[in-house]
C-alpha cells in the first residue's frame, strides 16, 4: 500500500485553492489494473488523481481497505474487476458483489456521500471504460470536496443535530407478567433444574439471579442441584447467555449444558450451528414464554415485535402452570406491533446524507472502545478479533474518531447477514451508541436483497459466503 | 479550612460561570446528551446541567487522562529521525459539576501520574485545571462512597464545592486555586451563613444514611492479599466478560498501554486507556499469559483497588464507590459484594470483617 504512505506524506492542503482530489482505486490484477495499462499504453489522457491498488481479486478486497483509504486521506474510492462471468478464480468478483452491496448500504445508511464511493466493472480491454470511469469518479470527488468528517461530526454543535421521533410513542407495550407469575415460573424452573443435574441429563446450568441492583438480574451457573434453588425468573432477565456457551465448551467438548433462554435468544444458536460453533445435542433449552424485557419502566424496543412466546427449539417449556417437554405450540401466533426503531430508521433515512453523516460520526465518537459490544454478541466468538490484529493494525488502537469509525463499520459488517438482534450489544453500551438502528437497517438490507434471515434455518449458507449469477448489482 | 462560602442562587453562579467563559477559560460540565449524562465543553452557562440528579455516564477523567494522546510525533528522513514533541495546551480549564466521587477519582489519578515520578502531560493539565463540585442531594442506588472512606459532601480532589439547598446553594471555596477562581466575585456575594451551613450538614447526613453499604477497611487488604488462591475466585468472576466497561468509566482507574499510528515514514506514538480485564493487557509475546482467565483478570482488578493500592498509598483504596462499575456492568458484577466476599473467606470465622 505504498500509494497510500505516499498519500499521507503528502503536506496537509488545508486551503480549497489548489486542492487536487486524492483517490484511491483498488482494482484486481487480471482486468481492471490491465485495462489501465491498456490505457495507459493507448496514451489515453485521463485524471492523474488516481493512485491504483493492484489485487489479485476483487474477491480478495475486504471493505476494511476501503475504510482504510478514507482512513488514511482519500477523499474517493474506486474499486474495480473483472466482468461477472469472466473472473480469472470463478467467482472472486461474485462474492464480492455480495460484500460490496452490503458495504454500499451500510456507508449510505451511516450518509457516506455517494460521490466518494465508485464501483465499476472494467475489463482488459476497456480501456476506454478505464479513463471514462476515473474522469467521472475524479469529477464526482471534485464536486464532493475534500473528505474532512472521516470521524468526525460536521456540524459544530450537537443541538442541531436533527431528532429521530419518540421510540415507543404511539405503540402500546404489551402488559408485565405479573408478580405471581413469576413466581410461579421460578419454582417450576427451579424444580427442572434440580432435576436436570442430580440425573445427569446436564452438567451445569447457566440461568438469572438476583443482582445487587433494583430490577437487576444477572447470569448465574449452577453446577450442583442445591443451588438451583438460587434462580430466578421476571420480566429483567435481559442477558443474552448465549455467549457463555463457548466458555463452558472449551472447558469440557462435550459438556452437555442447560440454558434458560427467553426466544430471541435462542435464535443466535442457528447461525451458531452454521457456522459449526456448536452441535444442538449439547445444549438442553430451557424456554420460558416471554412477554417482553423491561427496563425502568419500558419495554425494551425489540419486543415489540416478537412473536414467539417460546423458541421452536425450546427442549422444555416453564410455564406458570408446570413443565412441559417440548416447545408450546399455541394456535394462534400472538399479537404483535410494529417495531418502533423502523420509524428512526424511517426517519433517518429521510435525513440528508450530510445530516446522517453526522449523526452517526456523532454516535461514534462517544465510544469508549470498551469492545463490551463484542463482549456481550454471541456470534462475536473469534478467538482474536481484527481489531486486536495488530500485523498489520487494520483497526486503530487510537481511542479517536478514526478509530471509532473503522471499529463500528467493520464491526457492522462481520456481522451483517450473521445477527439475529438480540439487541445485546446496544443495550450494554455505555456510550449509548445505537448499534440496533445500525445492526437493523442491515438486517432489513440483507433480507430484502438476498432474502436471508440469520435465525431461521441452520443448513443455509450465509449471505456473505455465496452468491447468485444474476445478484443485483445496479450500483456497480 | 475555615468554612469560607457564598450562598448563591442559581443563576448567581451560572454568572460566575459565564464569566469564566468570556475570560477564555474552558469549561466542562455535565450535559444531556441522547439521554446521556456527559461531561462536555460547554459554550454557555445555561447548558450545565445540574438539577438532573446523580452522576454523568462516565468520570471526567478523560479530560485530564485522555482517551488516547499523542507522546510524540516522528518522521523519518532516510537514516534520519525527527521527533517532535506534541504541543501542550496552556489553556485554563475548569470542571464543574462534578460528584465529590469523581473528584476523588481524581486525586486517585493524582497518586498515580504525579505522586513519585511526574508524568509531564497529567502534570500539564493538571497545573492548569481547577475543580468544582457538586454535592449530592440524593444517593443512587449504585453509590457507597461511605463504604470506602467518602462522603456525598466529600472535599477530596475539589477546589471549590457547590451545596445544594432548598433554595439555592452555597458554594464553598477548598484550596487556594479555588479562591482564585472566585477572586472578584466574592465582594459582590452574600456570605452564608451559620444556619445555612447547618442545613447543608442535615443534608449530608440525610444521603449518608440512605447509603446501606457497610464499610470495607483498609484492614481487609490483607485478607484479600490471602485470598488469592481462593477457589471462591473461580466463582466470583465467572460471569465477566472481559470487557472494558468497568475500567473505562471508573474514575480512578489508570492504566494506558502505548500504541503506534502511523507508518514507517511517519507517525505518532500514542498513550491510550487500557482494561486488566482485557486478555491481551498481560498477553506476552510469546504467547504466554500470567493472567490466563477471566476470573484471574477480574481478580487483579479487586486486588490492585483494595489491597496493593492502599498497601502503598496509605490505607486509600483506588476506589471511591461511585458504583458506575456495578451499574454499566453487562452482567451486573459488584465489586462492593466482591470484597466482603473475598475477605470473609481468605479470614478465620472470628476475623471475618
Ligand atoms: S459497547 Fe459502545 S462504547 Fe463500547 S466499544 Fe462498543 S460501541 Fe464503543
Ligand atoms: S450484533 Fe448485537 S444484536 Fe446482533 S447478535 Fe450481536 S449482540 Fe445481538
Ligand atoms: S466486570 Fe463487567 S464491566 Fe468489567 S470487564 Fe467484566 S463484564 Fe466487563
Ligand atoms: S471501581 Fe467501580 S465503584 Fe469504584 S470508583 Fe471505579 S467505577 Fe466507581
Amino acid at each position: 500500500m505504498d500509494q497510500l504512505v505516499e498519500a499521507r506524506e503528502a503536506p496537509e492542503r488545508t486551503t480549497e485553492k489548489g486542492w487536487e482530489p486524492r483517490i484511491v482505486a483498488m482494482v484486481c490484477n487480471w482486468c481492471t489494473y490491465a485495462g489501465a495499462d491498456m490505457a495507459g499504453t493507448a496514451r489515453r489522457v485521463y485524471a492523474p488523481s488516481v493512485r491504483i491498488v493492484r489485487f489479485l481479486c476483487t474477491g480478495r478486497i475486504d471493505p476494511l481497505f476501503i475504510v482504510k483509504a478514507f482512513e488514511q486521506g482519500a477523499d474517493g474510492v474506486v474499486v474495480s474487476g473483472c466482468h461477472p462471468g469472466d473472473c480469472h478464480y470463478v467467482q472472486g468478483n461474485l462474492l464480492a458483489r455480495r460484500r460490496f452491496t452490503v458495504f454500499q448500504a451500510l456507508m449510505d445508511f451511516l450518509g457516506l456521500d455517494r460521490r466518494r464511493l465508485h464501483f465499476a466493472w472494467i475489463s482488459a480491454s476497456e480501456g476506454v471504460k478505464w479513463s471514462r470511469i476515473v474522469d467521472e469518479a475524479t469529477a464526482a470527488v471534485r464536486e464532493a470536496g475534500p473528505l474532512r468528517h472521516w470521524g468526525r461530526p460536521v456540524k459544530g454543535n450537537s443541538s442541531a443535530q436533527p431528532l429521530l421521533p419518540d421510540t415507543d410513542a404511539g405503540i402500546a407495550p404489551r402488559d408485565p407478567p405479573s408478580a405471581e407469575e413469576n413466581q410461579l415460573i421460578t419454582g417450576h424452573l427451579q424444580e427442572l433444574v434440580t432435576n436436570l443435574l442430580s440425573d445427569g441429563t446436564v452438567s451445569t446450568v447457566i440461568g438469572y439471579t438476583a443482582g445487587s441492583l433494583p430490577q437487576q438480574m444477572v447470569p448465574l451457573f449452577v453446577n450442583e442441584p442445591r443451588d438451583a434453588s438460587t434462580l430466578g425468573w421476571n420480566e429483567h432477565c435481559a442477558n443474552n447467555l448465549v455467549i457463555y456457551l463457548p466458555q463452558v465448551l472449551k472447558k469440557n467438548r462435550d459438556a452437555k449444558i442447560g440454558l434458560v433462554t427467553k426466544s430471541c435468544d435462542a435464535r443466535a444458536l442457528i447461525p451458531l450451528i452454521r457456522e459449526g460453533q456448536l452441535r444442538r445435542e449439547q445444549i438442553v433449552l430451557l424456554g420460558i414464554p416471554c412477554r417482553g424485557m423491561w427496563n425502568q419502566g419500558k419495554m425494551a424496543a425489540k419486543c415489540y415485535s416478537c412473536s414467539e412466546e417460546v423458541s421452536p427449539f425450546t427442549d422444555w417449556t416453564i410455564t406458570p402452570e408446570g413443565t412441559k417437554k417440548g416447545s408450546l405450540t399455541s394456535a394462534e401466533r400472538r399479537q404483535v406491533s410494529p417495531d418502533p426503531r423502523d420509524r428512526e430508521i424511517a426517519s433517518l433515512g429521510s435525513f440528508l446524507p450530510e445530516e446522517r453523516w453526522d449523526y452517526w460520526q456523532r454516535q461514534f465518537d462517544r465510544c469508549l472502545r470498551c469492545y463490551a459490544c463484542r463482549a456481550v454478541c454471541p456470534l462475536c466468538y473469534c478467538a482474536t478479533c481484527i481489531s486486536d490484529k495488530n500485523r498489520p493494525q487494520w483497526i486503530p488502537t487510537t481511542i479517536d474518531g478514526k478509530g471509532n469509525m473503522a471499529w463500528n463499520v467493520v464491526r457492522a459488517m462481520h456481522l451483517a447477514g450473521r445477527c439475529i438482534g438480540c439487541d445485546e450489544c446496544a443495550r450494554v453500551c455505555p456510550a449509548g451508541i445505537r448499534l440496533d438502528l445500525l445492526n437493523r437497517g442491515l438486517v432489513q438490507e440483507i433480507e430484502r436483497r438476498f432474502d436471508f434471515c440469520s435465525h431461521v434455518n441452520p443448513e443455509s449458507s450465509p449471505p456473505l459466503t455465496t452468491f447468485q449469477p444474476d445478484d443485483p448489482d445496479e450500483f456497480i | 479550612m475555615e468554612r469560607e462560602g457564598w450562598r448563591l442562587s442559581d443563576k448567581e453562579w451560572r454568572e460566575w460561570v459565564e464569566a469564566l467563559l468570556r475570560a477564555g477559560k474552558l469549561v466542562i460540565a455535565p450535559v444531556k446528551e441522547n439521554d446521556l449524562l456527559l461531561f462536555r465543553h460547554v459554550l454557555m452557562a445555561d447548558e450545565i446541567s445540574v438539577s438532573d440528579q446523580g452522576k454523568a455516564q462516565w468520570s471526567p477523567k478523560e479530560f485530564l487522562f485522555p482517551r488516547s494522546e499523542p507522546l510524540l510525533i516522528y518522521r523519518l528522513r532516510g537514516a534520519e529521525v525527527d521527533l517532535e514533541e506534541p504541543k501542550a495546551d496552556e489553556r485554563e480549564q475548569v470542571l464543574v459539576g462534578l460528584r465529590p466521587c469523581d473528584a476523588a477519582g481524581l486525586s486517585r489519578l493524582d497518586d498515580i501520574f504525579l505522586l513519585e515520578e511526574q508524568d509531564p502531560s497529567y502534570a500539564q493539565r493538571k497545573k492548569h485545571t481547577t475543580i468544582v463540585s457538586l454535592a449530592c442531594d440524593r444517593a443512587e442506588p449504585e453509590c457507597f462512597c461511605t463504604a470506602v472512606g467518602g462522603s456525598p459532601a466529600g472535599t477530596q480532589g475539589s477546589d471549590l464545592l457547590l451545596l445544594p439547598l432548598d433554595d439555592g446553594w452555597i458554594l464553598r471555596v477548598l484550596t487556594p486555586k479555588g479562591k482564585e477562581l472566585v477572586a472578584g466575585w466574592a465582594a459582590r456575594w452574600r456570605p452564608a451563613l451559620a444556619e445555612d451551613w447547618d442545613r447543608t450538614e442535615e443534608r449530608r447526613s440525610a444521603v449518608e444514611n440512605s447509603i446501606q453499604l457497610s464499610p470495607l477497611s483498609a484492614q481487609w487488604g490483607t485478607a484479600l492479599e490471602k485470598s488469592f488462591g481462593h477457589p471462591l475466585w473461580e466463582s466470583l468472576g465467572q460471569r465477566c466478560l472481559g470487557c472494558g466497561i468497568c475500567a473505562y468509566v471508573c474514575p480512578s482507574c489508570s492504566c494506558f498501554d502505548i500504541n503506534d499510528e502511523g507508518n514507517s515514514f511517519c507517525g505518532t506514538r500514542c498513550r491510550s486507556w487500557d482494561s486488566c480485564a482485557f486478555a491481551r493487557f498481560t498477553l506476552h509475546a510469546s504467547g504466554h499469559n500470567p493472567r490466563p482467565t477471566q476470573p484471574s483478570r477480574y481478580r487483579q482488578r479487586v486486588l490492585h483497588k483494595f489491597a496493593y493500592f492502599p498497601d502503598q498509598h496509605e490505607g486509600r483504596f483506588m476506589c471511591v464507590g461511585c458504583g458506575r462499575c456495578l451499574r454499566l456492568c453487562p452482567v451486573g458484577i459488584d465489586i462492593h459484594h466482591t470484597v466482603e466476599r473475598a475477605a470473609s473467606a481468605a479470614s478465620p470465622e472470628e476475623e471475618r470483617p
